[in-house]
């Protein structure tokens, strides 16, 4: 369904030295540097999968999102979208993608968001009873039928962009795109767009690619990971590989006790927990540890947090 | 599958102006407030034609009567460009350094079209009927033109406001690369408004600027020639040849401009 091969995106920026002389001079002659934003990726997305796109900021996330989507023209390399070559902009093409973007927004503003619906509907070229039959699905999924008819300006966040993903979504694309989908949203609403955007992958068979900075969206959205960092990928396999890889060993959690544990290595955690991280084959060992100090103590043990696995993982890219 | 062709068209220019209809009338005081500034600045358009009508009978051949025309004709093409084009095309700008020209370029019709009939000015169109009303008076002063006359007339018309469609293009597709642009914009209305006098009352040089590179000149002059009876095919050639060479040149500008395209950060 999306195939990058070698895809390579390079900017042209100016580049400036500090100071009134510099600026002056550089009104007259500028200079410019090459930034590889996206340097050499290739992968491959099947049909109905679900990938984070993952890496630091600048990474070349979205810059890859935007060759995907054709708004981008690649220096180099090829990639294709439902068979077609994005960068042709091809009408099939648009009809068959979305790109939802969490800092950015289509909804006309000072209108109803049911007016940006109307609206796309002519410019997707839509039949009426299907596109309504859409309207109401996704209106419904999304818990919106209050707040469709008021002027979007007048809307919270987290109900513009749930009004967002209806209008991105009403063509139904074969592909998501979903650039940070939940920035800036409360608890609620994140977990309102990931149960929906879960429930169209699986309705509709739909692929997904996301990117996030949110580890809850990754948990619970996807099965794959493909990390990038500096234009390049670093890391694609399933989500509980890359645990392993960058999670360097499981979490061991006692309640209570970090008096006694402190010693063992462990550290204060969430709610009077305590905690160790420690390689797989130190495990065992340390549990014995553990109940030989406190035999009646509360322990788990798990995965480390995505947050901690992710953060390791840029560590070591960096 | 998607549709194409002229029907397509339509359906997206019908969808697209009557968001921005929708837009505009939510705003009743900037409404009123476009309505009353753009009908004083049509009618203070009359002062310097009075002022030197006021001396003398003719300038250059040309009697108030026919100078009149050719105002009418320009505040038809302003009411235009400031009803129209100018917020469509100027919303480009802000859209390309906000990034939400993606948003543009994600919908499967022409990204042209699009950006070109998303927002209306209404308060400015109302100058229309205004200018129509002025061109209407000045050809009743005179002998009616020939139905041979007002086709060719509006032939030019539609000829030159293509043309200056088409200039103002390719002015915002130099924002692309520069990003603000405003002070070109500015320069292109202090040229247009050359188009209110009579091409003849320009220096040769003069003249050939405003038919050629601003082809304000195309747009007024050529059709007030065009209702005198006073055409040729010279004329005529000229006219369309300028509005064909400007929809081509700001055609090709458009799609190498967006190949350009870098989109904002997010």
């Amino acid at each position: 369904m999306i195939e990058l091969s070698e895809l390579v995106k390079i900017y042209r920026v100016p580049v400036k030295s500090p100071g009134l002389w510099a600026s002056v001079r550089s009104v007259f002659s500028r200079e410019y540097t090459e930034v590889r934003a996206v340097d050499g990726i290739s992968f491959t997305v099947e049909p109905g999968e679900r990938v984070g796109f993952l890496g630091p900021n600048g990474a070349g996330k979205t810059t890859t999102l935007k060759m995907l989507t054709g708004l981008l023209h690649p220096t180099s390399g090829s990639c294709s979208v439902a068979g077609h070559r994005p960068r042709e902009r091809a009408p099939e093409f648009l009809r068959d993608v979305t790109l939802v973007m969490g800092q950015k927004q289509q909804l006309l503003w000072d209108l109803p968001p049911t007016e940006t619906f109307l609206l796309n509907r002519a410019l997707f070229d839509l039949d009426r009873r299907e596109w309504q039959d859409t309207v109401d699905e996704l209106v419904e999924l999304l818990d919106l039928a209050e707040v469709v008819n008021r002027p979007a300006r007048n809307l919270s966040l987290g109900q513009r962009m749930r009004c967002e993903l209806v209008a991105a979504l009403l063509h139904r694309p074969r592909v998501l795109f979903l650039d940070e989908p939940t920035i800036g949203l409360d608890v609620k609403v994140q977990q309102q767009v990931r149960r929906f955007v879960r429930t169209y992958n699986e309705r509709h068979g739909a692929t997904v690619l996301l990117t996030s900075h949110d580890m809850d969206d990754v948990a619970a959205l996807v099965d794959r990971i493909i990390l990038i960092d500096k234009g390049r990928v670093r890391f694609d396999g399933g989500l509980r590989d890359f645990s392993e890889r960058y999670g360097a060993g499981r979490r061991i959690t006692v309640r209570g006790g970090l008096s006694v544990l402190g010693p063992l290595g462990f550290t204060a955690a969430e709610a009077g927990t305590c905690s160790a991280t420690v390689p797989a084959d130190e495990v065992n060992p340390l549990l014995q540890a553990v109940l030989a100090r406190l035999p009646s103590a509360d322990v788990s043990v798990n995965d480390p947090p995505l947050e901690d696995v992710l953060a390791r993982a840029f560590g070591e890219q960096t | 599958m998607v549709r194409r062709g002229p029907g397509r068209a339509a359906q997206v220019a019908g969808g697209l102006l009557a968001a921005s209809l929708a837009t505009a009338l939510q705003y009743r005081s900037d409404f009123w407030m476009e309505m009353l500034t753009g009908l004083s600045r049509s009618l203070l358009a009359f002062g310097p034609v009075w002022l030197v009508f006021s001396h003398r009978e003719t300038v250059l051949g040309w009697s108030a009567d026919d100078t009149v025309l050719v105002l009418g004709l320009y505040l038809l093409v302003h009411a235009l460009l400031a009803g129209f084009v100018e917020p469509n095309l100027g919303a480009v700008v802000e859209s390309i350094r906000a990034g939400t020209l993606d948003f543009v370029l994600l919908k499967p019709a022409d990204a042209q079209l699009l950006v070109s009939v998303r927002r209306l000015a209404v308060g400015r169109l109302i100058d229309v009927p205004l200018a129509l009303g002025v061109i209407a008076w000045a050809l009743a002063q005179r002998e009616l033109p020939s139905g041979s006359d007002v086709l060719v007339a509006l032939v030019l018309l539609v000829s030159g406001l293509v043309a200056m469609y088409s200039l103002w293009l390719l002015a915002i597709c130099t924002s692309f690369w520069f990003v603000r642009v405003d002070n070109l914009r500015f320069l292109l209305w202090s040229m247009v408004d050359a188009g209110r006098w009579p091409l003849p009352v320009f220096t040769p040089w003069v003249r050939w600027f405003l038919t050629v590179a601003v082809p304000i000149g195309v747009v007024t002059t050529f059709p007030a020639l065009a209702l005198r009876g006073e055409w040729d095919a010279r004329l005529l050639g000229l006219g369309i040849a300028v509005g064909i060479a400007f929809a081509v040149g700001s055609r090709w500008a458009w799609r190498r401009s967006l190949a350009a395209y870098t989109s904002a950060s997010s």
